[in-house]
């Protein structure tokens, strides 16, 4: 500790790059200059990233296979070699099964509403405050910033940044996050906004939607889909979000606020979907899931026609509003 | 008499590297993907620089720790504003090395000034956030997460602080054993090594 002055000097020189760089990308925003050192960010730690996926998970998944394994390791080492490779192959047959399942259904649901897709998997999630994760697609596979990302059960974030290998998802939990929305059965629109912490913060529910009429009627268990925006760029119409869980009636403002319960569970996000192209038509309400309601609907016709099926008919809402109104395309776009 | 003491300020920076980015992949990886009630992660990075400055003193832990924020600033998912983390993980280093020469290595002294060091951390990175507006640090978000962070931080220090000690220690105690094979009688070196060993 001799040498503090020289500590001091570098330290005061470290603290000055620091903050000019905090001022430059902050002032900088969207067309930061600092831009070029995300991109090495990407590009170096990228392909770092999709190793250390594609690691983790068999040892996530042996790990328990490990633990739980008897303990006459000198007696039986040999057989418990085979055996553990026995279990791994199981294991991650089981891991395979699942994860097909999980891109049928996401095939599924691409299909329903007319969209083109690449499958994706996440490999890394942000860090501090932020709601963001990373694909194990890029710009190598025809991603680009501003697409929608979903997954079978529904709307999952945008992708906002694109390395050669990877892409960064800002995930629609996210507190910077808004998405133009409409509820099912009717035109009203409004703005779904993320609270922070994929869900788990701020009592439970990650989404609020603010309706744009404060008149209109809406619903405890009336979903939400995406409303699309212009052009397509971010958010393609009719993604299922999430369901009104509870209305803040409290409030007399211009707008009235709902909490929704996403489909999406924010926490355990595995296989995902990059909208790469938008579909011809507003799919409406034809992606979302049949109603609770154990009410035998007829499964809507497969890609999208002009005229919209009826997705999802309860009989919980006999005097809502004459629904099937057949809305304009041109309707306003309150998101980004 | 000149190689060896350049030979290991190499090896202290090669370790260094080495620990800060494995930390940096794990967090990203592992740690922020497990769903911990309160949607809250540990921050392994920030624990790696306090430890590496807290083992290596001032200079290298706020080297370490600006390149540390720095790597965690562009590494893929990120989306705060560049050199938040360099910043607080510079400060922080620097402030745990200064603390680290009144210290004694053989104690439990160093996991309460980790413990100090993540509180501190935390909260520099969400004032820097409040202050540049930030709206996922406003108040009522960090009020809930700054706690259950730093308890995080708390029971996650220990397996970081060791491997981080055992890292360097290690290598400390090749470069001594290389060192003193020639000038010290074995008595003593079996003495030395033994005592390196345990943590």
């Amino acid at each position: 500790m001799k040498d503090t002055r020289r500590t001091r000097v570098v330290l005061g020189a470290l603290l000055v790059a620091a903050l000019v760089m905090i001022t430059v990308d902050y002032r900088g925003g969207e067309h930061s200059p600092l831009r070029g050192l995300r991109g090495l960010g990407a590009a170096v730690f990228g392909p770092v990233e999709r190793a250390s996926a594609s690691v983790v998970r068999p040892v996530g998944n042996t790990f328990d296979a490990v633990t739980d394994a008897p303990g006459e390791r000198r007696r039986a080492d040999r057989l418990e070699r085979e055996n553990q490779r026995l279990r791994e192959q199981l294991r991650s047959n089981r891991l395979d099964q699942d994860r097909s399942a999980q891109l049928q259904r996401l095939l599924g649901t691409a299909g329903m509403g007319g969209y083109k897709i690449r499958a994706a998997q996440v490999i890394s999630a942000g860090q501090g405050f932020e709601d963001t994760v990373t694909l194990d697609v890029g710009s190598r596979n025809g991603v680009k910033p501003d697409m929608t990302v979903m997954s079978g059960e529904g709307l999952v974030g945008r992708v906002t940044r694109v390395g050669p290998a990877t892409a960064t998802v800002l995930l629609a939990s996210d507190q910077t996050s808004s998405v133009g929305a409409r509820l099912e059965d009717s035109k009203e629109i409004g703005i779904v906004q993320g609270r922070g912490r994929r869900g788990l913060g701020n009592g439970g529910t990650p989404l609020r939607f603010q309706l744009l009429d404060a008149a209109a009627p809406m619903r405890v268990g009336q979903r939400v889909v995406t409303l699309g925006s212009q052009a397509e760029r971010p958010y393609v119409p009719g993604v299922p979000i999430g369901v009104v869980e509870r209305i803040d009636d409290a409030g007399s403002g211009l707008t009235r606020t709902a909490y929704v319960r996403p489909f999406v569970r924010f926490t355990s996000l595995d296989v995902v979907a990059v909208v790469v192209a938008p579909p011809k038509t507003d799919p409406r309400d034809a992606v979302l899931p049949p109603s609770p309601k154990p009410t035998p609907t007829p499964t809507p016709s497969a890609g999208p026609s002009g005229s919209p099926s009826p997705g999802a008919k309860s009989g919980k809402s006999p005097k809502a509003r004459p629904s099937r109104t057949k809305s304009p395309s041109s309707t306003p776009n309150p998101g980004d | 008499m000149l190689n060896p003491p350049e030979a290991s300020q190499t090896g202290r920076t090669v370790t260094a590297a080495v620990v800060i980015v494995v930390t940096l992949v794990l967090q990203v990886s592992v740690a922020n993907r497990l769903p911990l009630p309160g949607g809250v992660q540990p921050d392994l990075v920030l624990l790696a620089v306090v430890a590496l400055a807290l083992v290596s003193g001032s200079m290298t832990g706020m080297v370490a720790g600006f390149l540390a924020g720095l790597a965690a600033d562009i590494i893929p998912p990120a989306d705060h504003t560049l050199g938040r983390y360099a910043l607080v993980y510079c400060l922080i280093g620097y402030l745990c090395g200064i603390a680290s020469a009144e210290m004694d290595r053989q104690s439990v002294v160093p996991f309460f000034a980790v413990a100090a060091g993540a509180l501190a951390g935390t909260v520099l990175y969400a004032a820097t956030g409040m202050i540049l507006g930030d709206p996922r640090a406003e108040w009522s978000t960090v009020s809930r997460m700054v706690p259950l962070q730093v308890v995080y931080d708390v029971i996650a220090s220990p397996f970081i602080v060791w491997a981080v000690l055992r890292v360097t220690r290690r290598y400390e105690r090749g470069e001594r054993s290389r060192g003193d094979r020639f000038s010290v009688p074995a008595a003593r070196y079996r003495a030395m090594s033994g005592r390196g060993g345990g943590l």
